[in-house]
């Protein structure tokens, strides 16, 4: 530790901290404009210099380490004219256009100059003007170059942390500029954490522009509904109404960042495909209704089918009380284990249990990060949890973290990575198996004798020796961290891959390795849905639903009976429906006729059941093809808590009221089972979070009121593995001369909810298909050619994407657009799933030829 | 009388080529410093010769090459200073174009001194045929072993690679240097971490200036205490002088450290025009305050300049007669570093809008009462604030310009015009 | 060698590939004459960088043209040493002779006048850089024949008179 003394109070702090920082603990204001608490400091705004005894010029805080006895002021004539002037000069050649500007009442300039500046400028001469009219840079961007004060926050945001590069700056001295490549900004992010970060009103929101004035908003701090790293973010309404979102710059895993869909795809609350109002199903067509229309309609259809099987489907999106209260709901008011949350597959929860059991690791991202290694397994994190990626990145590149890669997508995250291994679409597992060999290999008798007898220390890579230098990255380093991308779980294979991954923990964990294990979910609330339970073989808390003990207590708190045979998954719900076995099924805010495998399929099953209840927020096709459909609150409409991948509670805030007849998922359920059961206490969330922190052991003791700023860390107990291992999968599991398509989340999108968004159907891309640039040459397929992807059972067409980072043989297709109808292609049990790809010039030839014949010279 | 040492071939025809340099001994201190001194050795010499840098700063060479860890985990780096922007300076162009092999054999001998393999003379693009002339150089000397792999036989490999600059004065500030070189927009960088630590790619790099570089190979042939010998010991050694504007011969003269600048003007250049008297001089390049003709007794090395208000710089001196205008020479010298700041920081890059817009109206007899409050107050406010040396160099030089000729930016608001027109 | 062998070969001097963006814009300057935003992707493109930091050099260097220049591309030093041996009373002349300001290119695409700071060159000042070449200790006689010279040039390149094109004054 080393001491400073500033305005005569002394401090110890640790070295290599700055004067700012040691200023801060002591609750010194220093001003700033160019400094990011995030990046290394830039030190040019020199609004920051202090007086450092026996130094002769001011110093900037922002910027100076602390040396043991360092005297240093911050409050004396000299910096106070020192402030003045810098701000005096920052005057000069601003616009002053507050009355007109978006930052007014909410800008650091005037902050600073009311706190610090001079009270009148003594410049009279003509003001430098960049441009008369505002620059549109994006869809979401606007831009006032006269106003920018040069901090750089923005373009450094863009690079550091955001590794877009979109924002540059051009030119020099007094005629700089931030913009993009040519003025534009069409092919960034659109993440707006540049207009996050513009201490004034340069880089503006478009959505919000105009809109409202700080002052007028009411502010909600909640958590943002699309991924599972689950950023905090503050929500603005104005008379109720949705106006915009902006991080809470000190707070959460994100603190000053979001990307696009947590800053600008909130809007999808407002949205038209609302339902209004209850609707039943009469004479093939579905009615609106009142509630006790509906209420009277379903009492009759239950009634019909009280004695046959039933189940429910929830979405990983709700929040932990209204998932925990629907399983609870299924359990002992439709007495069935049929549960389950999944998106896509169900998950195979005999090899997933166990392994998050025994490794999943409930603690800040910012500290499983700063491990030696960080593996991330699968999907494409730039894409599916943006924020993650911006944390991944600065562990690589200021923490000296060995970014380690393994996916058949690419990312752009690749480019900090220390080895990247891009395996064949569907060779995760067989992968993962080569690494486990390596590893076991190199590390001989380092490695228990059983673990080297269980594990085929044979298993190679067929055409790569990345396996093999991925192995020795990890030997390497002392800690290691692994992230699971929400896509291996997912597909028909996730079982071989979750074997092989639980092979490589335990080996990495008895090399002594300091181990942490955390899923990166594409769904904000998939952690909290486990935990409570929605699944068909666990009961909340992730233990078995055949765990006597644990069936007892929660039997014995609900008063009710639980079954002890564990559950239909949701494809087995699906086999029931569509043999004719399903009395009621009850899906909540999910749309599975849009997301599983074998759309066909899916609406045959859903139509087979007798009652089909849907329960929702928005017109969904699945919703289409109900029986019942209840309108529900959609999120920002009720409270509630979501559990995220670190295993961080936060809470969930409603910002404004449910629309038109929508009611609390919470009211809709106790409005379901009191049809059964009249009886039953109407549920209240605060009371449920306190049952949960009951009866959920990871959740022991936490309170409502205890979730601060920072939310709370659920905290389990990891059981010692099993001890099992697990054979490789054999050596090609997929054909190798195919195309492969595989699906995941894109960008701007996030699962089927963001398609809800305007603002996001705006700045993202057109539905596309991405495939390599080899076996785009091998098609004669170009950039931007409309092609047609087609599987045994269907095909789309959407405009081509060449990636020249994608491996041989890969075919993406988003998930996220409804419009695509992707999984008409899938077969169930198959992914990933062979296609054939073409041009899809034919039909358009056709018609320019036509066109060309009967065109006006012809005709006279 | 002085006999020349950086300047030696500069008049001799095809001075520039190789056979030419070796005729004069040329790649000798090479080779003497590759088979009889280790690099510490080197350093050693370099250090008691008190070899200064020469491209404005004046910090010990060999100093500076001490600070290199001897850690060998990353690649090191030796840059030049070729970019030679402050106005009123040209010597550095001048042994490029006349004497490449010079600066080379610097370069190699410093290399092998620090460490490095690789060297990246960073020239400004102006300088085509200083280019030209040095590429040429740099082939020759490869295609004869003075440059390259094993050179004279020793284990030491060094290549020298030529980078132009594009235009921005910015880039002489040798972290800017960096970051141009780095393919970034040319800005100065935070210190520390001193280049010589972390430069280059942020591996351990040294930046010297040509004229520096073109010391050295001298300083190895002739021993420590030749160079000692000549100048002020803390100052020493032969020294490039820049004679540029209103004298009677302009031109580049070598001489000890030390000489009085009275002597330069008057003698070497040929004093002032006919007819004229001198005013002022500029005695560093314009980032130097000026000098009042009163003050030209001055000697021109490190510490004595620095001592009278002003610095040696890059020895740039500019000579201003009776017939110019002050307003005017400082508005110039003004709008040039506003129109090179580089934009990072505020002071510099908004205060000298606001100076020059000042000075301009000043000049043009428009000024009023509080005006030269207002640059006083600007100058204050800029002086010591920014971020790289730029700022300062321009507050300094209006500062000087202020306090010497006062009465003439009075006269100018008093009588409403320039009382030069 | 095409400009894109040109480019890989400069790039193979340094470790880093964006080191090469500056010599690279060079190159593409040489062959394009200015540097328009095409070609500036072609740039990032051939060096595989981001686009943005190929936009960011082209315009922060004063030695890069992001819009067309002259055939001939005067670049008259007006910094302080050419200024007290008569640089402005050149720039004046050029002016008038050429009919345009400071900044401007003559409507033939001839000529374009610009100022420029200090060329590293006030042993001669006044200086000019014309291409690659300086002219020094220049005055209006020199200039004037060094603007026949040109003049002479292209019209016997191009069998044109540009004489006659040239503006009133001249
Ligand atoms: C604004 C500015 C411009 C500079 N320009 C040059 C220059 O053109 N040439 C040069 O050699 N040094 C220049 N310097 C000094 C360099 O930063 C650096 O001190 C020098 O290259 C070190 O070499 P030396 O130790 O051999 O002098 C400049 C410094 C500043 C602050
Ligand atoms: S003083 Fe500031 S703006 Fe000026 S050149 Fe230096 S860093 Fe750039
Ligand atoms: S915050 Fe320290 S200089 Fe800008």
């Amino acid at each position: 530790m080393v001491s400073i003394t500033i305005n005569q109070q002394t401090l110890e702090v640790e070295p290599g901290s700055t004067v700012l920082q040691a200023a801060e603990r002591l609750g010194i204001d220093i001003p700033t404009f160019c400094y990011l608490k995030r990046l290394p400091a830039l030190a040019s705004c020199r609004m920051c210099l202090v007086e450092v005894e026996g130094q002769r010029r001011l110093q900037p805080s922002c910027a100076t380490a602390v040396t043991d006895g360092m005297v240093v002021r911050t409050n004396t004539p000299l910096i106070d004219e020192t402030r003045s002037s810098m701000l005096d000069m920052l005057l000069a050649n601003h616009p002053l256009d507050c009355p007109i500007c978006d930052k007014g009442g909410e800008c650091e300039l005037q902050d600073l100059v009311m706190a610090y500046g001079p009270r009148e400028s003594r410049f009279r001469d003509a003001k430098r003007v960049f441009h008369s009219r505002d620059i549109r840079l994006s869809p979401v961007i606007i831009m006032n170059v006269n106003r920018c004060i040069q901090c750089q926050r923005c373009v450094r945001m863009c690079e550091e942390v955001v590794g877009a590069v979109a924002l540059g700056t051009v030119e020099k001295g007094m005629d700089t500029a931030v913009t993009g490549f040519e003025g534009s900004l069409a092919s960034c992010d659109q993440c707006g954490n540049c207009v996050e970060v513009c201490p004034v009103g340069a880089l503006m929101s478009f959505p919000y522009r105009y809109k409202a004035r700080p002052w007028d908003l009411a502010e909600t701090d909640t958590v943002c509904p699309h991924c599972g790293t689950g950023c905090q973010l503050t929500v603005g309404t104005r008379k109720g109404e949705f106006m915009r979102v902006r991080s809470k710059a000190d707070h959460g895993v994100n603190r000053e960042t979001l990307c696009v869909r947590g800053r600008f795809g909130l809007d999808f609350v407002m949205s038209r495909e609302r339902i209004k109002r209850p609707m039943v199903r009469r004479d093939d067509a579905l009615v609106p209704v009142s509630w006790e229309e509906a209420g009277d309609y379903l009492q009759g259809r239950l009634s019909a089918v009280e004695g046959k099987a039933a189940g429910g489907l929830a979405s990983p999106r709700l929040p932990n009380e209204v998932l925990y209260q629907f399983q609870k709901v299924m359990r002992t008011v439709f007495r069935t284990n049929n549960i389950d949350s999944a998106s896509r597959w169900s998950t195979p929860f005999d090899t997933l249990g166990p392994l998050v059991a025994a490794f999943y690791t409930r603690a800040p991202l910012e500290e499983v990060i700063g491990n030696d290694c960080v593996l991330v397994v699968g999907g494409n994190v730039t894409d599916e949890n943006p924020v993650t990626e911006y944390l991944l990145r600065d562990g690589a590149r200021r923490r000296r973290t060995g970014l380690l890669m393994l996916s058949a997508r690419p990312s752009r995250l690749d480019a900090d990575a220390r080895v990247v291994v891009r395996v064949a679409p569907g060779g995760e597992a067989a992968s993962i198996a080569a690494v486990v060999a390596a590893l076991v290999a190199a590390a001989g008798q380092a490695l228990p004798a059983n673990m080297r007898a269980g594990i085929d220390g044979r298993a190679t890579h067929p055409d790569s020796d990345e396996p093999g230098r991925l192995a020795t990255a990890l030997l390497e380093g002392g800690s290691v961290t692994v992230l699971v991308s929400a896509d291996l779980l997912r597909p028909p294979l996730a079982r071989a891959t979750l074997q092989q991954l639980h092979n490589l923990l335990q080996v990495l964990r008895a090399l002594g390795k300091g181990l942490a294990v955390q899923f990166l979910f594409d769904r904000a609330n998939q952690l909290g849905a486990w935990d409570m339970g929605v699944l068909p073989a666990a009961l909340p808390g992730l233990r078995a639903v055949a765990d006597d003990t644990a069936r007892t207590t929660l039997e014995r708190a609900w008063g009710a009976q639980i079954p002890s045979e564990p559950g239909a998954d949701f494809d087995a719900m699906l086999e029931l429906c569509d043999t004719g076995q399903m009395g009621a099924l009850y899906i909540a805010a999910s749309d599975p006729v849009m997301s599983y495998p074998d759309r066909e399929f899916v609406q045959r099953a859903l139509r087979a059941a007798d009652l089909l209840i849907v329960q929702d927020a928005f017109l969904t096709d699945t919703a289409g093809l109900a029986d019942v459909v209840l309108p529900a609150a959609s999120y920002g409409e009720e409270s509630g808590t979501f559990t995220n991948n670190e295993g961080r509670i936060q809470k969930v805030c409603k910002f404004r009221e449910p629309t038109f007849a929508a009611r609390g998922n919470l009211a809709i359920f106790d409005f379901v089972a009191g049809l059964r059961n009249p009886s039953l206490r109407s549920s209240v969330q605060s009371e449920i979070f306190d049952e949960i922190a009951r009866l959920v052991p990871a959740y022991a003791g936490l309170t409502l009121t205890g979730l601060g700023s920072e939310g709370a860390f659920t905290r389990a107990s990891l059981v010692p593995p099993g001890g099992a291992f697990f054979t490789p999968p054999p050596a090609s599991s997929t054909a190798t001369d195919r195309l492969m398509l595989m699906t995941g989340n894109c960008l701007f999108h996030n699962g089927y909810l963001s398609e809800h968004s305007e603002i996001l159907n705006t700045v993202a891309d057109d539905p596309y298909v991405e495939m390599g640039a080899w076996d785009a040459v091998q098609l004669g397929l170009q950039e931007g050619d409309q092609v047609v992807v087609r599987s045994a059972q269907g095909e789309l067409t959407a405009q081509l994407k060449v990636n020249k980072h994608f491996p041989k043989g890969l075919v993406f297709v988003p998930e996220n657009y409804r419009a695509l109808r992707l999984n008409a292609l899938m077969r169930r049990g198959e992914y990933p799933c062979p296609v054939d790809v073409q041009k899809a010039q034919a039909v358009f030839e056709i018609a320019a030829v036509a066109a060309a014949g009967t065109g006006p010279e012809n005709l006279r | 009388m002085f006999k020349p040492v950086l300047l030696m071939n500069v008049d001799v025809p095809d001075g520039h080529l190789l056979a030419t340099y070796l005729a004069g001994g040329g790649y000798q201190a090479l080779a003497k410093a590759l088979h009889e001194h280790t690099p510490d050795e080197i350093i050693d010499l370099v250090k008691q010769s008190n070899l200064r840098g020469r491209g404005g700063a004046g910090f010990p060479t060999g100093m500076k090459w001490s600070f290199v860890p001897t850690r060998a985990d990353k690649p090191k780096y030796l840059c030049c200073n070729a970019d030679e922007g402050e106005p009123g300076t040209f010597k550095d162009r001048i042994i490029m174009e006349r004497d490449p092999h010079q600066l080379l054999e610097g370069l190699a001998i410093s290399g092998y001194a620090i460490g490095a393999e690789t060297a990246y003379v960073y020239i400004r693009g102006e300088y085509a045929l200083a280019i030209r002339r040095l590429e040429q150089a740099i082939a020759e000397a490869h295609a004869k072993g003075y440059l390259g792999p094993r050179i004279l036989g020793s284990d030491f490999n060094f290549v020298v690679h030529i980078h132009c600059g594009a235009g921005a004065y910015i880039c002489g500030e040798e972290t800017a240097m960096l970051d141009s070189l780095e393919g970034k927009r040319a800005q100065p960088r935070l210190k520390p971490p001193f280049p010589a630590v972390e430069g280059l790619y942020a591996s351990p790099t040294v930046i010297n200036n040509v004229e520096t570089l073109a010391c050295v190979p001298h300083i190895i042939a002739r021993g420590p205490d030749w160079f000692r010998g000549i100048g002020p010991d803390k100052s020493p050694g032969p020294k490039l002088y820049c004679m540029s504007g209103q004298v009677r011969k302009p031109g580049l003269y070598e001489l000890p450290m030390g000489i009085p600048l009275r002597e330069l003007v008057q003698e070497c250049a040929g004093g002032p025009l006919p007819g004229r008297k001198i005013k002022a001089v500029i005695p560093g390049g314009v980032s130097a305050p000026l000098i009042p003709a009163s003050g030209l007794d001055v000697a021109m090395d490190f510490d004595s300049l620095a001592a009278a208000g002003s610095m040696l710089g890059s020895a740039g001196v500019i000579v201003i007669d009776d017939s110019a205008c002050m307003v005017k020479v400082a508005t110039r010298i003004i709008e040039f570093f506003h129109h090179e700041s580089c934009g990072k920081c505020t002071p510099c890059r908004e205060g000298l809008n606001w100076v020059v817009k000042v000075l301009r109206r000043v000049e043009a007899g428009q000024g009023g009462a509080g005006d030269l409050e207002q640059l006083e107050a600007l100058c204050k406010g800029i002086f010591g604030n920014t971020f790289c040396a730029l700022g300062d160099g321009a507050a300094m030089g209006l500062r000087a310009a202020l306090t010497h000729f006062e009465h003439e930016f009075v006269a100018h608001i008093e009588a409403r015009r320039c009382p030069f027109h | 060698m095409n400009m894109r062998e040109k480019i890989e070969a400069a790039a193979a001097r340094y470790p880093d590939q964006r080191s090469a963006i500056m010599p690279a814009l060079l190159i593409a300057q040489k062959e394009y004459g200015h540097l328009p935003g095409p070609v500036l992707e072609e740039v990032a493109d051939i060096l595989d960088v981001e686009r943005i930091w190929v936009y960011e050099l082209a315009t922060f260097y004063t030695l890069f043209h992001t819009e067309p220049v002259g055939m001939f591309h005067l670049q008259l030093c007006d910094n302080l040493s050419c200024m007290l041996r008569g640089s402005e009373d050149l720039l004046s002349h050029l002016e008038a002779v050429l009919g345009i300001n400071r900044g401007d290119t003559t409507p033939d695409g001839l000529f374009t006048l610009s100022t420029v700071e200090c060329l590293g060159a006030c042993e001669m000042a006044p200086v000019m850089q014309l291409g690659d070449d300086y002219h020094g200790d220049l005055d209006i006689a020199r200039i004037d024949a060094l603007l026949d010279g040109l003049r002479a040039v292209t019209a016997q390149a191009t069998g044109a008179d540009f004489a006659a094109s040239a503006p009133p004054g001249a």
